[in-house]
């Protein structure tokens, strides 16, 4: 295994210039660091759920759009976000005043639709997903594409009513998972009413704000909502479908379609271009030491005589610390101890007197939260498209196949290995490699890039058809 | 004597299988109490049910006072109720520590408990950081005895120890179940009724689902009839 890895990171050294090599390898590296944050959430779930979580990839773009949003164009946000707020919260009171007193299915699903569109009629929408007149320390628009006060509140009203009738229509679950406070969904509507009636002081706060204060804002939004998201999604939607493996992956495939949708509706279906990198690593100038990056700011970094963007390199850095946090939690702590118990038996930790539910949503608002973390901080990177979610699942999905299905030292191996391979494939399409003899260099076709992580799974899995750490029943 | 647990008209199914048709007995503080029966007379089902892992539909589980029905299986865990299930279910992958160390319901229960631990099972102590899979199959019951002992707990469950050992091992683990019969209530459940006679001090024998006889020790080694209609034992 060792020698495998060897060989694919040492091989193409042996054809390439060192410097060209490096620069490969750093940019394979940094398409691994993203691949790890989306692989690392799937293989934990996976491993400890049996819960193939196709709405992945979803949630990375979303942490991307969300951090987007906070930085570029917080009124989108605050305008919008509390609606959704509103039916969480609605969903909520109507579920627990479904355990008191039964309501028609019909007339909720009227209730729903009906109040639900109520709620977004006529909705300003388009004029709020306006990125361009918000640049960053440029001009805070005008106030005239917000609607007024008095009717976002009156649509978040609708929204709480639309929610209340279908959660009350909702069939009751035996066993009264969910919890029947009233404090968490006053919490969520509590949220909502602040977020709106401060939305000009908060809007003005966040523009205002140095860029770097806004990134790590847009950062821990994106996080926080991926976790929460993750969390909701795992209470509310996977739970009753853990003894119906074929309805998750319908439910979770269909939630990837949804959420893309979504992103379509609310920001458009065009991309955008990358966020401004943060102040370490724009200023224009190329740094050929530590020292002298962390002093100016330099936006590249001198690797071997070729310039490498710095802040690949941070994108680096936090897959890192992320990969070697969580394995220390994992390794270390009570509830790393817990994890892995359960992924053996869920049963056993469960009548250790440990809440293994709680566990399980634990678990999914940690990989949410990581894989919005990986979309926020690949935005100065990548941009937006709404077909980034797909793309990444599909990367992520390969780095847990080669690493092995659950192993979290697998999935980041094989994000290691997928980003290599994409990264010296796409070399060999722009590039090509020159062989001694022949005057113009070989290139390969560009559906070889895209096609290399695919190949590599293929070999990887015919060598070891459990992957690299699979166990045999896996 | 105050009961510990009390069963009372017990009714589980496993899919659509009646397999506990109203089971009722008490467990009593102070005592060793042998749950016996022949192979699929119930007893696993039975402490299944108990710790809420298989739902019971009908009757009254109570432990202490409380009851446990309905509840789900960390709470009932929690109240104090240590499980030894059968197979061994240790964390094979975990190191032995690690496996001590998540039966901790408090912090520091391990660390308080480690002294009379190894004393009672020494052969742990030597291999605290070595993964739980790699012990012999005496030891990786030891170790889920040992496990079911670092909380405070108020009674044991222990299902069939004596599964897959050689003699001279079940002799072993027979004789530190003896021991802990000083510590707390223990049911047992053993097809092995020669391994258990000389120790418990009741019993309780299933058949079909059904408690048919239960009562001290002492008498059912005198029912002859019964030892050998109901466990194929002759005396």
């Amino acid at each position: 295994m060792g020698l495998i890895l060897l060989a694919l990171i040492g091989l193409p050294a042996f054809f390439l210039p060192l410097p060209v090599w490096a620069s490969v390898l750093l940019s394979g590296l940094t398409l691994a660091a993203l691949v790890f944050l989306v692989a690392a959430g799937l293989s934990l779930i996976f491993g400890l759920m049996d819960v193939i979580n196709f709405a992945h990839g979803t949630l990375f773009m979303l942490g991307a759009y969300l951090g987007w949003t906070v930085y570029q164009n917080p009124r989108l946000l605050l305008n919008v976000a509390p609606l959704f707020l509103a039916l969480g919260a609605g969903i909520r009171f109507g579920r627990i005043l479904s355990g008191r007193m039964p309501m028609p299915r019909a007339l909720s699903g009227f209730g729903m639709v009906g109040f639900g569109a109520m709620a977004f009629w006529n909705h300003n929408l388009g004029k709020l997903v306006a990125f361009g007149s918000t640049v960053p320390g440029g001009a805070i628009p005008t106030p005239l594409a917000q609607e007024p006060l008095g009717l976002v509140f009156a649509r978040m009203a609708a929204m709480t009513v639309a929610g209340l009738c279908g959660g009350w229509g909702m069939e009751r679950t035996r066993s009264g998972d969910y919890s029947r406070s009233w404090g968490v969904p006053a919490g969520l509507l509590l949220l909502g009413v602040l977020m709106l009636s401060g939305r000009e002081p908060i809007e003005r706060w966040i523009l205002e704000s140095p860029a770097d204060l806004r990134f790590l804002l847009a950062i821990w939004a994106g996080a926080l909502a991926g976790g929460a998201l993750g969390a909701w999604m795992e209470a509310t939607l996977i739970r009753p479908l853990y003894a119906r493996p074929i309805y998750q992956v319908l439910l979770t495939l269909g939630l990837s379609y949804v959420g893309t949708e979504l992103v379509r509706v609310v920001w458009g279906p065009g991309n955008y271009a990358p966020l401004p990198r943060p102040s370490l690593f724009a200023a224009p100038c190329l740094a050929s030491s530590v020292g002298e990056w962390l002093r100016q700011g330099c936006a590249s970094f001198n690797v071997l005589g070729r310039p490498f963007p710095t802040y690949r390199l941070l994108i680096i850095g936090v897959g890192v610390a992320m990969w070697a946090g969580i394995g220390l939690l994992l390794r270390w702590t009570r509830i790393g101890i817990a994890v892995r118990a359960a992924v053996e038996d869920r049963e056993m930790v469960e009548a250790l007197g440990i809440p293994v539910r709680r566990l399980f949503t634990g678990v999914f608002a940690m990989g949410s939260a990581l894989a919005a973390l990986g979309g926020v901080v690949a935005t100065p990177f990548l941009g937006l498209s709404p077909a980034m979610g797909l793309e990444f699942l599909l990367q992520a999905f390969i780095a847990v196949i080669i690493g092995g299905m659950g192993h979290y030292g697998g999935a980041a191996v094989g994000a290691f290995l997928v980003g290599l391979a994409r990264a010296f494939g796409d070399y060999l399409v722009t590039v090509g490699i020159t062989l001694p003899g022949l005057t113009e260099a070989i290139r390969f076709s560009p559906a070889i890039a895209r096609a290399s992580t695919v190949l590599l799974m293929a070999v990887i899995l015919l060598l070891r058809p459990s992957g690299l750490f699979g166990q045999k029943t896996g | 004597m105050d009961a510990v647990l009390e069963l009372r008209d017990v009714h589980t199914f496993i899919g659509s299988f009646h397999i506990l048709k109203g089971v009722s007995f008490v467990v009593q503080e102070g005592s060793l109490t042998a749950l016996l029966g022949r192979n699929g007379a119930g007893k696993t089902t039975t402490l299944r049910t108990i710790m809420g892992l298989w739902p019971a539909v009908q009757g009254s589980i109570r432990f202490l006072g409380e009851e446990l029905r309905g509840r789900p299986t960390y709470e009932i865990a929690a109240l104090g109720i240590g499980y030894v299930p059968e197979h061994r279910a240790i964390f094979r992958s975990l190191t032995v520590e690690e496996n001590l160390r998540l039966a901790e319901r408090r912090r520091g229960d391990l660390a308080r408990k480690a002294d009379w631990i190894f004393h009672l099972f020494p052969d742990l102590k030597g291999n605290l950081k070595k993964p739980a899979g790699l012990l012999s199959g005496g030891q990786q019951q030891m170790l889920a005895i040992a496990r079911a002992l670092v909380p405070d707990n108020r009674l044991l469950l222990i299902d069939e120890p004596s599964e897959g050992l050689a003699p001279i091992l079940v002799e072993q683990v027979m004789a530190t179940i003896h021991r802990l019969r000083e510590e707390m209530p223990i049911l047992l459940v053993e097809q092995n009724f020669y391994a258990v006679h000389h120790l418990a001090d009741r019993y309780i024998l299933m058949e079909d689902g059904q408690v048919v006889r239960s009562g001290p020790m002492a008498e059912l080694l005198m029912d002859r009839e019964g030892l050998q209609r109901y466990l194929g034992v002759m005396v």
